[in-house]
């Protein structure tokens, strides 16, 4: 369970939330919808711990999520539009030193079974700066099999159906089944609302009160 | 797993191999690097004149002035690529703390970016007549003040981070701090020059980039914090 | 004491009562001091009259280090406690000492050129001077290089704090170049052993440009709190337009 309680958080001068309440239950999936500004990307930035918080208090499993960061970041994959992949290194590359990055160590082998949980072993030694950007959005989705092997609880994913063609979403959908099934947790933001036919939360960020800029 | 000391090793050969590759890739930055400075140096010697005598007086002032110049232009794309791309982002959600990925980075850039170009630096020894007991000097100066560039470097480029106008900015804002390293390293082979003991100027070179070492990575954290937190 | 102070409200109520006699009384001091400097003060046995120049010389010099220490204080206040309030006053300040800094260099090479014969040595107490000011204008020209002007604010708050740092070990090393270069021929700035008779307008003047610059920080505040609120304003307007 991830508790958000009476959150302020501010860009700049704006208040994007005030007093904002919600949690996560584990092993579900909550999809965050709200029109272009209404703070959808600032929220899993700020769950992420990107952005400090102006007020209130994360918890994770009533661990307070700010104070210790390190056991919580352990648990989480982070992934957004811009994906965090070096245009000078292969899709194999770049997987290698992420999962190096996260503090893990792993085989070529699990390296290119997480490349074909998302059926990109063939563009393994391919340049990121020679990917489009379906093919890019893949390779950084290839980081969630890993989850499966070092007990990875957490998912925050920032729009990760853009680019996907058919194919793919079902190959990500299959992730995210699987994921739940070992008691993940997953938030998403979208604006394909039809993304998921089976059961899921949405927290719709246009239904909360008027933000106030200062 | 993040307190144990030698996964913190692991992490750091990991970023200073990441950046091997990366830099690899891109060897015509290092070229256009040494040719930058080669320029500086023939911009030095047409504004002096080709008089031997008043070229030796400054010979080793060039040299340092043209390796630091030439370096500025690359840093700030050392720090800001890996922002644009998000890969700060993916580090945040790393157990290991950020200082450490940083000061490897700075060694990363010292090792394949300026070891090179000092590396380099013979040629432009030849042009400018440089005395060959000084060489070894100049040698060992450039190189330990070269970690030192590279950490103020890397200070210089997480302030600018996410800037509108960073390229412009950050001369002005680390030449001020590049002055030590510059007396210092000038002054080891102005004593050299005299016959005098270089040790002292030598000491404070490395007393102050030891300084840099303990203090850039904390500062450079603290600002990259600031810049993803935008 | 400071998050008492950091309320808008009461920092423009508390600094509207002071303005005017910091006003009346730097003047006054400065006046006095200008007089006493020019026209009541021995001159020296080696510089004669060029040695009047140090009583604006000396007091611009001294507030323009001791204001970027308060602006590095106050950057740091605003990085730990995250006020607003001590953002403005590290803005307010640097301009001021910007100024100063450079009065203090336009005096200096005046000073020098009946001294040294030349407007300019690269006398190693200038040459600080000069990287002070360097300092000054980075932290002014950082703080106004993003998009969103609170974007600058941190970085530049920082680069404020290096600079605290920095310019002892600065300060240090232009000091050892310059004895490494010319070793002590040349008159130093503060060569001239202080005469009791120079004591008096040199206070008056350190006095009077202190309370000077203080009443300068205060109206700067409170412009760009007025800044901010017609922004504020103007802002809540535009958005009533379209809604």
């Amino acid at each position: 369970m991830l508790n958000l309680n009476n959150l302020t958080i501010k860009r700049g001068n704006n208040v994007v939330f005030s007093d904002f309440n919600t949690s996560f239950k584990t092993s579900n999936l909550t999809v965050v919808i709200g029109k272009n500004g209404s703070g959808k990307t600032t929220l899993l930035r700020t769950i992420a711990g990107f952005i400090p918080i102006e007020n209130g208090h994360m918890s994770f499993k009533k661990v307070d999520m700010t104070i210790n960061k390190n056991l919580w970041v352990e648990k989480l994959i982070y992934i957004d539009t811009k994906n965090g992949l070096s245009q000078d290194l292969t899709v194999l590359e770049n997987l290698a030193t992420w999962v190096q990055m996260k503090g893990w160590s792993t085989s070529r082998d699990n390296l290119i079974k997480a490349l074909r949980s998302v059926e990109m072993e063939k563009y393994s030694n391919v340049y990121i700066s020679q990917c489009s950007e379906g093919l890019k959005k893949r390779a950084a989705l290839a980081r969630l099999y890993f989850s499966f092997i070092f007990g990875v609880e957490f998912w925050l994913l920032d729009e990760p159906s853009n680019d996907l063609d058919k194919k793919s979403i079902i190959l990500f959908k299959e992730l995210v089944t699987n994921f739940l099934k070992i008691n993940g947790t997953i938030i998403l933001t979208t604006h394909d609302t039809n993304l998921f036919k089976s059961k899921y939360e949405v927290l719709d960020l246009d239904l909360l009160k008027e933000k106030i800029i200062i | 797993m993040s307190s144990n000391g030698s996964s913190w090793l692991f992490v750091l050969v990991t970023h200073i191999k990441r950046d091997f590759l990366i830099n690899l890739r891109s060897l015509t930055d290092l070229v256009a690097i040494i040719s930058f400075m080669l320029l500086i140096i023939i911009l030095f010697t047409f504004g002096i004149g080709p008089i031997k005598e008043s070229l030796d007086i400054i010979s080793s002032a060039i040299i340092w002035v043209g390796l630091i110049l030439a370096l500025i232009p690359s840093l700030e794309k050392t720090l800001n690529k890996d922002l644009e791309n998000g890969w700060f982002d993916q580090l945040l959600t790393s157990p290991i703390p950020l200082e450490i990925i940083l000061l490897s980075k700075s060694i990363s850039y010292w090792l394949m970016v300026i070891i090179p170009l000092i590396l380099s630096t013979p040629i432009f020894f030849i042009l400018l007549d440089i005395d060959l007991k000084q060489t070894p000097w100049l040698l060992t100066s450039m190189t330990i003040g070269g970690l030192a560039i590279s950490l103020v470097g890397l200070i210089g480029a997480s302030l600018v981070l996410g800037a509108k106008r960073g390229n412009i900015l950050l001369p002005i804002l680390i030449i001020p701090l590049m002055i030590p390293i510059l007396i210092f390293g000038v002054g080891i082979n102005e004593a050299i020059k005299m016959d005098e003991e270089p040790i002292n100027n030598l000491l404070l070179l490395i007393a102050f980039t030891l300084i840099y070492l303990v203090i850039s990575p904390f500062i450079s954290a603290l600002l990259i914090r600031i810049a993803i937190a935008r | 004491m400071f998050n008492w102070l950091a309320n808008p409200n009461r920092f423009s109520k508390l600094t509207g009562n002071l303005q005017l006699p910091l006003i009346i009384l730097s003047t006054t001091m400065i006046l006095l001091g200008l007089y006493y400097g020019l026209f009541d003060s021995p001159e020296d046995y080696q510089q004669g009259d060029a040695v009047r120049i140090m009583y604006v010389h000396v007091p611009s010099a001294w507030l323009a280090s001791f204001l970027f220490f308060s602006l590095a204080i106050s950057c740091i206040f605003y990085l730990v406690w995250k006020h607003p309030l001590a953002d403005l006053i590290s803005n307010a300040i640097a301009p001021i000492g910007a100024i100063f800094s450079v009065l203090t260099l336009v005096t200096g090479s005046l000073w020098g050129k009946p001294m040294w014969g030349t407007w300019w040595v690269w006398d190693a107490r200038l040459t600080s001077m000069l990287i002070l000011f360097f300092f000054y204008l980075g932290y002014m020209l950082l703080s106004n290089a993003f998009e969103r002007k609170i974007d600058g604010s941190k970085s530049a708050s920082v680069l404020a704090i290096i600079g605290l740092i920095n310019l002892p070990i600065i300060k240090f090393s232009v000091d050892w170049w310059h004895t490494l270069h010319q070793p002590s021929s040349i008159l130093r700035m503060d060569g001239p052993s202080i005469d009791k008779e120079m004591l008096l307008p040199l206070t008056l003047m350190m006095v009077g440009f202190s309370l000077f610059s203080i009443y300068l920080i205060i109206t700067n505040v409170k412009t760009m709190l007025l800044e901010k609120k017609c922004e504020a304003l103007i802002l809540k307007l535009n958005l009533k337009e379209f809604s």
